[in-house]
């Protein structure tokens, strides 16, 4: 599947939302745990080489689980092939939850969930719906139901 | 560089509905010609496949970064651009099937972005706070009496998939809707796409009457057409933009002034 490499390697350079050295071991069988410089920029997380400016690789955290797998350890798993886990090893407790925290929060997905919700309850308490005001009320990205066309209005 | 290829792919194809769907002309890669190619809009990735009905995504166009812009081709009519600001950075020349189709895709595409949608949460969570606590201060006013029904917003139905720990404010929403995603016993968190048990759902009947559209919005005008050709333009979403209704103007004055142009032309 093509991919727009250079676009993503230039996102790679953007101000991260979160950025450490971890330790980190593939999916495979036979990946060895390895220090890696991990950096979560919009819904990717991208890992270099401690010294090296260019990343090795970017992981798309929409689909995925994230899960804590010790005291100071995390792992991500995509759904599709739930088996295979990425595993990151933190350098504290509090480090690695706070990780595990931003990944959840990353995905594009949950941001949509979030702006529903807000829409919902915002129009619950108002009565207004506050996407109206900008003019992207009917805008499929942010349905209530998500992707099924807008309720009609009930009979009065 | 390395990407988790059949994940994003599945991304593409799993069943969390599309944001936008349909046939458009994608100039190739290599070669200067045009494909017919079934698109694919979810979240900030724009996937293309051969046919509608291939199983997988022939690429992926990650949108984060970029610019959409009309531009004039020669052998294609609706024709429009996704650009990138990067050095060497490609230039992604589609066209769609006809006008309608074409200001519909530019609108999706510009609207696209993961700064986007969080610059349109972050200002929904500051507007519930608001409400919130509007609320808050109303029930403070209000002392119900054992023979009064609390009125609430005249009469009109909770959102039957909000129940629960999130009618009442909570000190942050976020938090709120987090309590809602069903966590594994050692307190983890899943970043499940086809919604939540008890929560936000897709098609779980969520109760919203549209409003009634007495004076109708229009929609909104179709984002800014860039008269300059290559070279890095504008990033529209600067560093100082954080409220988003001010981008909102930004985007709209530029707009509304090509729009009058266009009218004014036919």
């Amino acid at each position: 599947m093509r991919f727009n490499e250079k676009e993503l390697i230039f996102l790679s350079r953007q101000p991260s939302e979160r950025a450490a050295e971890l330790g980190m071991r593939g999916p495979k069988k036979g990946d060895v745990m390895k220090r890696r410089l991990v950096k979560l920029i919009v819904n990717f997380l991208f890992y270099f080489r401690t010294d090296e400016e260019e990343p090795i690789g970017a992981l798309l955290l929409e689909q995925c689980r994230v899960e804590r797998e010790d005291d100071m350890a995390f792992s991500i798993a995509f759904l599709d092939e739930a088996e295979r886990k990425y595993l990151f090893e933190c350098d504290s407790q509090e480090q690695c939850l706070e990780w595990i925290d931003a990944i959840i929060k990353a995905s594009y997905e949950f941001m949509r969930k979030n702006l529903i919700f807000y829409r919902s309850e915002i129009h619950r308490l108002t009565g207004k719906d506050p996407l109206e005001q900008y003019g992207i009320s009917d805008e499929t990205r942010f349905q209530v139901s998500s992707g099924l066309p807008p309720l009609p209005p009930p009979p009065t | 560089m390395k990407l988790n290829e059949r994940s994003v792919a599945h991304y593409a194809t799993c069943n969390s509905p599309p944001d936008k769907t349909g046939f458009l002309w994608k100039k190739g890669e290599r070669n200067p010609t045009y494909h017919r190619r079934w698109c694919v809009l979810k979240g900030n990735m724009l996937f293309y496949f051969e046919e509608r009905d291939s199983r997988e995504p022939v690429g992926v166009i990650v949108l984060e970064g970029c610019t959409v812009e009309l531009c004039d081709s020669e052998s294609e009519e609706f024709a429009f651009a996704i650009r990138f600001d990067c050095a060497r950075a490609r230039v992604y020349k589609l066209a769609a099937e006809s006008q309608v189709a074409m200001e519909s895709w530019v609108k999706a595409l510009s609207r696209a972005t993961f700064d986007y949608m969080r610059l349109l949460v972050r200002e929904l969570e500051r507007q519930l706070e608001e409400a919130q606590q509007g609320a808050l201060s109303q029930q403070a006013k209000n002392k119900p009496k054992k023979s009064q029904v609390q009125g609430g917003t005249g009469g009109r139905s909770k959102p039957t998939s909000l129940q629960g720990p999130l009618t009442q404010p909570t000190g942050s929403p976020e938090e709120g809707l987090l309590s809602l995603i069903p966590g594994k016993e050692n307190g983890v968190s899943w970043n499940k796409p086809a919604g939540l048990s008890n929560g936000v759902g897709e098609g779980s009947g969520v109760v919203w009457e549209a409003e009634s559209r007495g004076d109708s919005v229009r929609p909104p005008p179709i984002p800014p057409r860039r008269k300059t050709p290559g070279g890095s333009l504008e990033d529209p979403v600067s560093p100082g933009t954080g409220c988003f209704s001010k981008l909102h103007d930004w985007y709209g004055k530029e707009v509304a002034e090509l729009r009058v142009e266009w009218l004014q032309s036919q």
